[in-house]
Formats: structure tokens, sequence, C-alpha cells
């Protein structure tokens, strides 16, 4: 006993450090962790704030270039109102018996990573504006990417430039399904993979959402091929795709809230049980 | 007191100011907070410095990234740091009025002081982060500049905070 004890003290500080240092490690590398969740909803409420602050002031800086944003977004939105359409059937008009899927908030981006390989996002919205975990958010009709925990005021948004993202996604034009993937890097590309390589891809096609996921409307528009970079031993197209949302530059967005998503999700739940459990 | 004010200070200035600059694609990337750790005097004991470099990770990590990140980088400078100390110690030890800063230690002394205790950290951070070996030489360009951009910036930080207090 008076061993151990001398033993402990005489490496008390090396302990220590172990000890510490293991308990971070868990933290860092245990991703459903009750206290690693915990801790992240508590420091999104107070970093966000604080962001918040800071983007109060830095905002003037780039008035212009979010002015610029809005102006085109603006037209766009102008571009859909009623009037200019011309009804060439008024029997086929579909103003009643629609129902909405889609409601969307806006919020504003206090803080964005780029660099790093998992990436976040702030919004200054939280679960008191009504914001969720897993709602898809957009900016100027391209995706940005998906709440991924939420405080009372504050949300954090895992956006297409994290190593764990996955999104399915579509060529426009011959509807291939394929799977959107950052390996982490340059922040203007990502990947979309499991497209066969018999389908023919060309230079400039554009990339859009399916809808299958539940997080955004069909069609959303992600980016455009930027080159193949195929290897010969694989089976599957390795496209890479300049991504639509510049994340250095993006301020305002919006959550895309799915009103039909709880019907689904429970519907797809009780056919799996029925089916007798996932395999 | 001030040593701990200084935390709080660096925290936030790397948090809002400097992790936003982003040279090179993200290739160059300094992390300022530690300068407020390498500044404990010393003649802080080695369980102390341990605690405050945790809390100092804990307190950067409310910021940014995965929790525990930090922490675990910063434990390991907390406790590199009095072992570095020792080894470059003159042959008759540090006078109790001594502190680790250029005004006091000189350049060279604080240049390989701060150099090996930067690249440590930003080593063990960025690897930690990445996890992966097939971007070996971004990774290992990624580590070296952004400790040579940090060192930099703290040495530049020294020159500003104290000037012309070389002679007190």
């Amino acid at each position: 006993m008076g061993n151990l004890l001398a033993l402990l003290q005489r490496f008390h500080v090396l302990l220590l450090f172990l000890v510490l240092q293991v308990f971070s490690l868990i933290v860092l590398f245990s991703e459903n962790n009750f206290h690693r969740k915990e801790f992240i909803r508590h420091s999104s409420d107070f970093a966000g704030y604080i962001y918040e602050k800071r983007d109060e002031f830095t905002s003037y800086l780039r008035l212009a270039e979010i002015n610029d944003q809005l102006a085109i977004e603006n037209a766009a939105l102008r571009s859909l109102l009623p009037e200019n359409y011309i009804s060439s059937d008024t029997a086929t008009f579909k103003a009643q018996g629609v129902r909405q899927q889609y409601t969307y908030t806006p919020a504003k981006v206090v803080n964005a990573t780029v660099s790093r390989k998992r990436n976040y996002l702030t919004l200054n919205k939280g679960y008191a504006e009504g914001i969720g975990i897993e709602m898809g958010v957009i900016a100027n009709g391209s995706i940005v990417g998906i709440v991924s925990s939420v405080s009372k005021n504050y949300s954090i948004v895992m956006p297409v430039l994290h190593t764990k993202f996955q999104g399915s996604v579509k060529m426009k034009g011959t509807g291939e399904f394929g799977i959107l993937e950052w390996p982490g890097g340059d922040p203007l590309f990502a990947f979309v993979k499991e497209i066969p390589k018999h389908v023919y891809i060309n230079v400039g096609d554009t990339v859009i959402t399916t809808g299958f996921s539940s997080h955004f409307p069909e069609g959303m528009l992600i980016g455009s091929v930027e080159a193949l970079e195929d290897k010969p031993e694989e089976n599957f197209h390795r496209i890479k795709v300049k991504l639509a949302t510049d994340y250095r530059k993006v301020a305002w967005v919006q959550v895309v809230k799915n009103l039909q998503k709880m019907e689904i999700d429970s519907l797809q739940q009780q056919q799996i049980i029925a089916d007798g459990g996932e395999e | 007191m001030m040593n701990y004010l200084r935390i709080f200070l660096f925290v936030l200035l790397q948090a809002l100011v400097v992790s936003r600059i982003q040279l090179f694609d993200g290739l160059v990337l300094p992390f300022i907070y530690i300068f407020s750790l390498l500044m404990f005097p010393f003649d802080t004991p080695r369980w102390a410095m341990l605690l405050i470099g945790f809390f100092t990770g804990i307190l950067m990590d409310l910021f940014t990234g995965p929790p525990g990140l930090h922490t675990s980088a910063c434990l390991l400078l907390a406790f590199l740091q009095p072992l570095v100390q020792n080894m470059l110690a003159p042959r008759e030890g540090y006078d109790s009025n001594l502190k680790p800063t250029i005004h006091k230690m000189g350049l060279a002394w604080y240049t390989t002081y701060a150099g090996i205790l930067t690249f440590a950290h930003h080593t063990w951070l960025i690897f930690f982060e990445f996890l992966r070996w097939d971007k070996f030489f971004f990774q290992l360009f990624h580590i070296l500049l952004s400790s040579i951009a940090t060192l930099l910036l703290m040495i530049l930080a020294q020159l500003l905070i104290s000037p012309n207090k070389k002679s007190s």
C-alpha cells in the first residue's frame, strides 16, 4: 500500500495527464455519447450568442454583397408571381386541393467554417422559432446542409462540407441517382458516387436533389459537373461537382420544414415493422 | 490573474478573428490562442499547468469543431511545456523573476521554446482532426505552415504588447 502511494506520488503528473487525455479522446471519438451531445447543445447557445454579436459588426462590411444576393433572389421570386403566368386552361389550375408540403424559415448565418474536415454553420434561430433536427437548409435555391443540433435560439447545420454528410442526388435530365459526399479539402467541390460507368455524364451537367430524403424538396440545385475523375478499378463514376453554394460567402439561408415528414417516416416505419424489422 | 484573463482574451481572439483567416483555402490556419498557455511562469506546478491546459481546451472547444479536439491538444501542450522549459534551462536554473517571454529570455530562446511546443500542439490537433494518411504531404504542409504562422503571430503579439521593456 505504501509502495502504491509512493508510486502515485512519483507519477501523479503523468497519471493526471493520462486520465484527462483519455477522457477528452473518448469525448472526441464517441459520436453518440450523451455528454458530448449535451456539450454541443449548451456550447451552441453560448458560442452562438457571441458569434452573433461579432456578426452584427462584420455584416456591415458585407452589406453590398448581401444586397446583391437578396436582389437576385427577389428577382427570381418575383418571376414566380401568378401574374407572370397565363393560365391556358382554367380547369387545370390547381389552387384548391393542393397540400402544402414545405414551409421555409429565413435565418442568418452567424458563423461558418470551411477549412476543417468537419465544418459547421451556426444559424441565429433555434427551436423557439420552430427549427428542428434533420431539417434541410437552402440558400438561393441551392442546398446548404442539414440541421444537426438545435438550442433555444440557435442551431448548428452540418453542411455538405462535412465528411459525414451524405445526400441522395440525381442528374438533371437523365435522372440517374447518386450519393453526394465531400472528402475534405477544397470547399468548392464535392463528389457524386454510385452512378454506374455505363451512364454517360457530360461536363457541365446539373446535379439536383431527389426529394427522397425528405430534407429537401425535389429539384433543388446542388451544382454542376466539373470533371470525371474515374478510377479504372471501380465500376462507378467519381464525379467532381462544383457546388452551387459558396460556403465562404453564404449569409442568409432558409430552413426547410417538411410538413409531411412525420407522416412519411411513420408510414415507412410501419412497413419495416410489418416486414419483420430491418434486414 | 493577468495570466488567466489572457486565456479568455486569446480564446475570443482565436474564435472571432483568427479562425476567420483562411489563407490558401485553409492551408494556413494559425492557432494563436495557445500563446496564453506559453506565457505561464516557470514556477507553475505541473499538475496546475495540466488543469489550466484542460480548461483552456474546453473553452476553445465551446467555440469550434468537435468537442475534445482542442482539449486533447492543449493537454499535450501543458504536459510538454515544463519538460521543454527544463530542457532549455540555463545551467543555474531560472531566476524567480524570469518569465518565458522574448523580452526576458531573448528571441532565440523563445523561438526554440515556442517553436517546439507549437509544432507539437498543431501536429496533435491536425492529426486527430483528419485521421488519415492519404493526404500526407498536404497535412505536413498544413502543420508546418500553420505552426510558422502561429509562431510569427506570437512574436508579433509580444513586440506589440510590451515594446521597449527589455531593460526592466
